[in-house]
């Protein structure tokens, strides 16, 4: 059952021994509904791998420059301590007296030890970069990136370079942080828009219902990849920053309804006439009653837009209208391999990660799903 | 009953207006005009002379500002004009219609097939419910349906037009080989047929998790039902329980699900034609939508927006129609 009793009510037996019967059976604090959510969740094996894995993609998106990349970590240059990495992250952070008039933005240890013997560098895991191709000599016996149709998968490029000799592995582990960005910041977006107009067409009905239902509705009837497409069009030099909000701005109509009907179950339950009946404002029964209990079936659609952002924007990037390089998302490389179809690290390598991503972030709102959905819970006991 | 028709038709109307409003108005703030796109794409020795593009503008509407140009456009709608395309210098309706049919075989025929398959995985996965074999097809299944259908297409491309090519797979992509026409019936046939199965295959292995799930998890409602114990306790067999009893009480919210998917068998699928050079529906919105082709774009809107709409007043009445528990009145 959904409520839960105290544990020396459940089992009898159990509690028979001194302690209970000396003290009145203590009460335990009830367990929260987020905590009893998280319990069911946990149970779902593949839900948690799924979990696991996404947790994982964040790590990489964030160490990404720590793993992949020519810029070093830390470098000491001239008496100096410099973190060039961080111009992978904000390009206008990395110290652009160093790049531009001493090193030109090659941080090679060759380089870096012709002009101060001194100097020392800590570099990424792996030599490589996502925007450019690496050249013969930048690092000790790698020989240059090939490029064309060469660039299978080797020792130095693990899975292979694409056509102008960009390694694809560096390509894909930047391209992770663009991923999870795109899903993160479009969905919040569209889950701040759904939230507000469902919650609003829900609570006040009338016309106010009206006119949102029809904005619903409008939403739906024109085709979003042409409204997308149609908007990107509009800002003329689109970023992936107005990609992410166009997604967002085209995906909220699924949260909206459902929070739409959310409020309108809620509004007639008894703790927010009671709400109502001891002075609160509308706005306090609206955000502090009503809505923390409208949020969870929220949730499910919210983690699945997740996934279809990010297919969206793949998609958007392999029609050649998202992500341009050198910020390249999956979606570019797979795009590349259109023109040359004799490379099938392309498809093969970005094809996973936007498969393994959609499906881990699937899989996580499918758990949700079966530990939120109350009808689905009666039955698991 | 009627009432509620006549009102659903006049917000549908009220609906469209605004929708074909809205995209009006963002195309015609989208940068450049049919014309410069044209031009650009034009051998620069033949340049349209300044008087020209004035007189292209006037007569396409341009030269109006968009809202203005938009009632234009609504008026020759509402008189069965949607106007002619740039690129083509055809009717628009013309255009639309040359692209219906290749959509329709391509997207019906999946439709068709996502029914008959799906409807018999999801019956016996009801009945298999739990076992070792259910769970199997149902994590392939969601594999599948995890998997965008984009990157299979790339896949199969790989696979089939550079490694097989020349070998088994001697085709290229589009709709018909070179040389069609000179084919016979029969061999015309076979030939769109070879070229319809791997686009075909993208666009259907995707859907069928999602409607053998759909028609599990009704079934799963139904079996626990009364009138199925009943039905057991008289002595149907299993199959009769299923198929007669359960299966066909879960027809309803089947054909809520028809009634959605019919903009999407008309619409088309944008990037599955574009990868398998398909001369489609999709095709033709994305480059519509590219060489700023307006006639086009809003003949499509309008279309799409009309299925979509008309898709929606169809389930609610088929819904009235198979359950006599639901009147609007």
């Amino acid at each position: 059952m959904s409520f839960d009793l105290p544990s020396s009510l459940t089992k009898p037996g159990e509690s028979l021994d001194a302690d209970a019967l000396a003290s009145p059976p203590k009460l335990r604090k009830s367990r929260g509904y987020w905590a009893d959510v998280w319990r069911r969740f946990r149970r779902n094996p593949t839900a948690m791998i799924a979990l696991c894995y996404v947790i994982l993609l964040s790590l990489v998106a964030i160490l990404a420059p720590v793993i992949v990349g020519t810029k070093p970590i830390v470098a000491k240059y001239k008496g100096q301590l410099y973190f060039p990495f961080i111009g992978y992250l904000i390009p206008s952070w990395e110290d652009p007296l160093l790049i531009k008039i001493e090193l030109r933005g090659r941080y090679s240890p060759q380089q870096m030890k012709k002009k101060d013997p001194e100097s020392w560098a800590l570099y990424p895991l792996v030599f490589q970069d996502p925007t450019r191709r690496v050249r013969k000599g930048e690092w000790p016996n790698q020989p240059g990136n090939p490029f064309g149709d060469q660039g299978k998968p080797s020792g130095y490029n693990f899975l292979g370079t694409d056509d102008l000799g960009y390694d694809v592995f560096a390509q894909l582990v930047h391209g992770t942080r663009l991923a999870l960005l795109v899903g993160f910041v479009s969905t919040s977006i569209a889950a701040a828009i759904g939230i507000t107009l469902g919650a609003l067409a829900g609570y006040f009905g009338g016309w106010v219902d009206v006119v949102i239902s029809r904005l619903i509705e409008v939403m739906l009837c024109v085709p979003t990849l042409v409204l997308i497409l149609a908007l990107l069009a509009v800002v003329d030099r689109a970023t992936v920053w107005h990609t992410m909000v166009v997604i967002g701005l085209t995906s909220w109509t699924s949260i909206a309804r459902l929070m739409r009907a959310e409020f309108l179950k809620l509004k007639t339950v008894e703790y927010v006439a009671a709400a109502k009946a001891i002075g609160a404002t509308q706005t306090r029964v609206m955000f502090r009653h009503i809505l923390p209990n409208a949020l969870a079936p929220v949730l499910v659609p919210i983690t699945f837009g997740i996934a279809t952002a990010i297919l969206i924007e793949n998609s958007l990037s392999f029609l050649g209208f998202g992500s341009q390089r050198p910020n390249a998302s999956w979606g570019t490389l797979l795009s590349s391999a259109q023109k040359n179809l004799e490379m099938w690290w392309l498809v093969v390598f970005p094809g996973i990660a936007i498969f393994t991503t959609v499906l881990a972030y699937n899989l996580v709102g499918e758990g949700l799903q079966e530990a939120t959905d109350p009808r689905l819970r009666e039955s698991a006991k | 009953m009627l009432s509620y028709l006549v009102r659903r038709f006049l917000l549908a109307v009220l609906t469209l207006f605004i929708v074909t409003l809205i995209v009006y108005g963002l195309i015609r703030f989208m940068p450049g005009t049919p014309l410069t796109m044209a031009q650009a794409a034009m051998d620069p020795s033949r340049k349209l002379s300044a008087e020209d593009v004035k007189l292209l503008e006037q007569a396409y509407g341009l030269d109006k500002p968009w809202y203005v140009a938009y009632f234009y456009w609504m008026g020759n709608v509402l008189q069965g004009d949607l106007g002619k395309s740039f690129k083509e210098r055809r009717a628009v309706t013309e255009v639309i219609f040359t692209r219906m049919g290749p959509t329709l075989l391509l997207s019906g025929t999946s439709l068709l097939l996502t029914y008959l398959i799906s409807v018999p995985i999801g019956l016996f996965s009801t009945v298999y419910s739990g076992k070792l074999i259910e769970r199997g097809v149902s994590v392939v299944l969601y594999f599948l349906y995890s998997l965008p259908s984009y990157v299979a297409a790339m896949l199969l491309l790989y696979v089939f037009y550079f490694r097989l090519r020349d070998t088994v797979w001697q085709l290229k992509p589009g709709m018909v080989s070179d040389g069609f026409s000179l084919l016979s019936l029969h061999r015309q046939v076979m030939d769109v047929g070879w070229h319809l199965i791997l686009p075909l295959f993208c666009l259907t292995y995707g859907s069928l998790a999602y409607y053998s799930r759909f028609v599990k998890a009704n079934m799963e409602e139904a079996i626990r039902q009364d009138y199925i114990r009943t039905a057991r306790a008289k002595g149907v067999g299993p199959v009769g329980v299923i198929w007669h009893h359960a299966f066909r009480n879960t027809l309803i919210p089947f054909v809520t699900l028809l009634g959605l998917s019919l903009p999407a068998v008309l619409g088309g699928a944008i990037i599955l034609e574009q990868i398998f050079s398909w001369p489609g529906m999709g095709t033709l919105f994305f480059s519509s939508i590219t060489d700023r082709d307006y006639p086009v774009i809003m003949g499509l809107t309008l279309m799409y927006s009309v299925l979509t709409l008309a898709g929606q007043l169809l389930a609610d009445v088929l819904y009235a129609v198979v359950d006599p528990r639901v009147t609007y009145s």
